[in-house]
């Protein structure tokens, strides 16, 4: 999961967090780059379930989705289960 | 937007069949012979060694292959065999660090680790200033968007 791997990418969900549901325009006003280029980070950024899409009329609004919060946890207890089971190993080892 | 937005703790406990001596020097001096080096570090791949200062206040660093220092951590506890706790910063400027405390408890034959890694929402701004090194999980936990989610 490297959908924040991206500084413009990480800008544009503070945008989202930080004005709630956001219109693409309204969002490609405040970073250097294309509206096609914020609607394709927005898409990865849905993709990855940081942020989630609604309609309203014609119009895509775009806000901050808490279950990505989730995805966050899964990380970070998959990073440490990992880390762990090699610590056991390392610690039941032969002694060095 | 008013929905509160932080991240808890991650807990996780593990037993190791050693005494509690031993596990106690197996994660924290000798740290460098079992942390993922190749994917967790300032330096990925390039890491020649990981010191971890036994005392109050000690640093937790890793040297490069080229012999580069890269700052990890700080002892703010260290009670061997018992507890160790290290502030875990995710920026030199970080003035609020992550905490991760380690607790070792004799169980049976081996020894009970327990891991509690915390204060994520303290990570601040710096998060946004996230060292490159860092694989791309380090750097979705650390976004600055863990911040001020609240």
């Amino acid at each position: 999961m490297d959908a924040l791997g991206d500084p413009t990418r990480r800008r544009i969900l503070e945008l989202v967090r930080d004005t709630g549901p956001a219109a693409v325009g309204a969002l490609a006003g405040h970073v250097p780059v294309s509206r096609p280029a914020v609607s394709q980070h927005l898409r990865v950024l849905e993709g990855a379930g940081l942020v989630r899409c609604t309609r309203q009329g014609t119009r895509h609004l775009y806000s901050v989705d808490p279950d990505g919060l989730t995805e966050l946890r899964a990380w970070l207890d998959g990073f440490w289960d990992d880390a762990l089971a090699r610590y056991k190993l390392a610690a039941e080892g032969s002694e060095r | 937007m008013s929905e509160t937005l932080t991240i808890a703790p991650v807990t996780k406990s593990v037993h190791v069949g050693c005494e509690i001596e031993r596990a106690f020097r197996v994660f924290t001096t000798e740290v460098g012979t079992w942390w993922p080096l190749d994917t967790h570090a300032i330096h990925a791949g390039a890491v020649r060694e990981v010191v971890w200062e036994e005392h109050e206040g000690g640093e937790v660093y890793e040297i490069s292959n080229a012999g580069e220092k890269a700052h990890w951590a700080t002892v703010l506890t260290w009670e061997p065999p018992a507890r160790v706790v290290i502030a875990w910063h995710v920026s030199p400027d970080t003035p609020a660090p992550t905490e991760v405390e380690v607790r070792f408890t004799a169980d049976g034959e081996g020894t009970r680790v327990d891991l509690e890694h915390r204060n994520w929402e303290r990570a601040g701004e710096a998060g946004a200033g996230m060292r490159d090194g860092y694989d791309s999980g380090w750097d979705t936990v650390l976004a600055p968007y863990v911040t001020r989610l609240e």
